[in-house]
């Protein structure tokens, strides 16, 4: 059951009502805020972890493949409340925007000062421009099916290349102990990490560079079509809590 | 009520500061908690030496020694396909430099044989000053870390002081304490003021429930205006362009840019150190008296040298114990867990040339409770393994038996 407002007896709210009302709008964007950083975040360091976490997990196979597969999963779900209750298309950004704020401070308070990793071995990656995009798709399109289709494709397809500009440069090559290593590999040999041994990483794994060696298209392609099956799965996860059920008169 | 509630509060912050009182940095970092059958039949360290313990920011440090794969390798662990020979440091305090296996540099994980005999060297450099417990240890895959001897190291100096500088292939010398930061910062600022122009732009206007009324009233069309959808427009077309001429324009910028590197480094074990053949030593059985703390055992001994040897040391799980008549031969390192007078021989005399004696031999000290060693007798595989050392006193010759038995415990 929702609430049925005819389009002849609605009256916008104003004076003490409409003070109220936004009021309850700041009330709730400080909580969602929150809400956000806190369950976003354990959720991508639970999912995606060391792949984020250290400039030397960033391969060209499995980074492009997981990050956006379970980065596309707060957006969609706050998507669908933000877009179907309210017509806010800003989900997506928001989501993400909250995940990098909790993700910096994890950075430079708990790698950088308590654990002593230098920031830059610690880089996030940004999946801003794909939620950027997915928010706009879902606002010009108002469908479920465009926005998973080409919206998820897309959040999945531009992560690669939007964190290229902050990562490409540590894949330059180094010569190192009789051998070639990326600047990445360089930290990971240098900077001790007592629990992460170097055959934990799990990179380079698998047979996606088939074709011609293109690891990262591939990757991106695969991650796009899985992208697409996630998206919708979590719409209608947040569907599922976007009840009015118990709202009788607004 | 009220007194009662704050007598109660102040009765928990006493005892809260007492707790406080009493805090005590961590010394450890697990090296016992792995089974006693793993640390014992898995990497057997010896003659482990660091080059000094006190040094400054910036100076470097190095740590050598010598390892034995067990031949008794516990069934229930994994074979070593994949190990990684690293440092247990409080955080990167000290960086690794360099790296060696047998005299040759690996940056990755590498494989090792069951059976061989390996020398390993490490350079480390410090970066933060400090006193820290160190140990060099071995990660192995699926099977969990088996430490190395532990020493602590002092740093002194400035933080600020350390720099780490590298030449990359094409010649560019770069801080890695800083490299790529502020280019990582530029963008994360960059797509965050986007996003947050974006986020602005809906919340600037009453948000939840007005809009939830106007949509239920069917006022769809008004919620998004034609304002909305040019800057939407803009932005699908905008963000993947910008997207798409930055990766090409870095593309450029990196035309050397290379994959992570992921290969297994592959490094054969040196002539066999350990079970070399000239002294051969087989264990037929082994005891361990609880009450006593003393692990008996009974070993047949095969000198096919030209001189007369003795049993020097008896070695496991960092744990020397030392027959007290020999202790001038001992190579380790005496400040760490060493039990001076802790090997006893049933027959101390030489066992001669050609000859072959079954003798009892018992390692006997606190060592097996205080490093959790005995709890072997408790586990599914209760087997024990270590190095066994013997010397020849007429050419210095020191020869290592790689020994290993089924544990029988004796409760009385």
């Amino acid at each position: 059951m929702s609430v049925n407002i005819s389009n002849r007896s609605f009256r916008p709210y104003t004076g003490e009502k409409a003070r109220i009302t936004r009021a309850y709008d700041y009330l709730i964007l400080v909580l969602a805020l929150f809400l956000f950083i806190g369950s976003f975040h354990l959720h991508f360091a639970l999912t995606v972890g060391d792949w984020d976490f250290w400039v030397d997990w960033k391969d060209r196979q499995w980074w492009p493949l997981v990050t956006p597969l379970m980065g596309i999963t707060f957006p969609a779900a706050v998507q669908s409340v933000m877009w179907t209750k309210f017509r806010l298309p800003l989900g997506a950004t928001l989501c993400v925007a909250a995940l990098l704020i909790g993700t910096w401070i994890t950075r430079i308070f708990a790698y950088h000062y308590w654990n002593y990793f230098p920031i830059n071995m610690v880089l996030p990656a940004t999946m801003l421009p794909g939620a950027l995009v997915l928010d706009a798709i879902l606002m010009l399109s108002n469908s479920l099916t465009v926005t998973a289709v080409l919206g998820g494709a897309s959040f999945a397809l531009l992560f690669y290349p939007s964190n290229w500009p902050l990562f490409g440069m540590f894949h330059v090559p180094v010569e190192y102990g009789n051998g070639q290593l990326t600047v990445a590999d360089l930290f990971g040999f240098e900077y001790i990490r007592t629990g992460m041994p170097e055959y934990l990483r799990i990179i380079e794994r698998g047979t996606l560079r088939t074709y011609g060696q293109y690891a990262a298209p591939l990757a991106a392609f695969c991650s796009a079509l899985l992208c697409i099956l996630m998206y919708t799965l979590w719409w209608f996860i947040g569907k599922w809590f976007a009840t009015v059920r118990y709202l009788n008169k607004i | 009520m009220k007194q009662l509630l704050i007598k109660c509060m102040v009765s928990l912050g006493f005892i809260l500061s007492l707790y406080t009182l009493n805090i005590a940095t961590v010394m450890a970092h697990g090296e016992k908690a792995l089974e006693p059958f793993i640390r014992m039949r898995t990497i057997q360290w010896y003659d482990v030496q660091w080059d000094k313990q006190k040094f400054n920011v910036n100076e470097e440090v190095s740590v050598s020694g010598k390892f034995h794969v067990a031949e008794d390798w516990p069934v229930s662990v994994p074979k070593p396909e994949a190990a990684f020979l690293n440092i247990s440091t409080p955080g990167p305090v000290l960086i690794r430099t360099e790296r060696y296996l047998n005299g040759k540099p690996f940056m990755n994980s590498v494989a090792l044989q069951p059976g061989g005999d390996y020398n390993f060297k490490i350079v480390l450099k410090g970066r933060l000053p400090g006193r820290y417990h160190i140990h060099p240890f071995f990660n192995l895959k699926d099977a969990g870390q088996v430490m190395g001897p532990g020493v602590w190291l002092e740093i002194t100096g400035s933080p600020s002081d350390f720099f780490n500088e590298v030449k990359t292939i094409n010649g560019e010398v770069i801080d890695m304490e800083t490299y790529g930061l502020g280019n990582g910062i530029f963008w994360h600022l960059f797509w965050g003021l986007l996003a947050t122009a974006w986020l602005l732009w809906w919340l600037r206007r009453p948000l939840f429930i007005p809009r939830y009324r106007m949509l239920e009233a069917g006022l769809e069309d008004e919620l998004i205006t034609s304002h909305d959808r040019l800057i939407a427009k803009a932005m699908l077309v905008g963000v993947p362009l910008l997207v798409l001429a930055v990766n090409a324009m870095t593309i450029s910028e990196y035309p050397n840019a290379i994959p992570l590197q992921a290969s297994l480094d592959q490094i054969l074990p040196l002539s066999a150190q350990v079970n070399a053949g000239v002294v051969d030593v087989e264990t037929l059985k082994a005891e361990y008296r609880i009450p006593e703390r003393s692990m008996e055992f009974t070993v047949k001994v095969n000198n096919r040298s030209e001189n007369p040897v003795q049993i020097g040391e008896f070695s496991t799980a960092n744990v020397h114990f030392l027959n007290k008549d020999l202790q001038a031969a001992y190579q380790g390192d005496s400040t760490t867990m060493t039990a001076f007078e802790g090997l006893s021989l049933e027959n101390p005399a030489p066992i001669q040339p050609g000859e072959q004696r079954t003798m009892t031999i018992t390692a006997r000290d606190g060592f097996w409770e205080s490093e959790k060693l005995n709890g072997l007798i408790r586990d599914a595989d209760s087997r024990i393994g270590g190095l066994l050392f013997l010397y020849d006193s007429v050419i210095g010759a020191r020869y290592i038996s790689s020994i290993t038995a089924a544990v029988i415990p004796k409760f009385n």
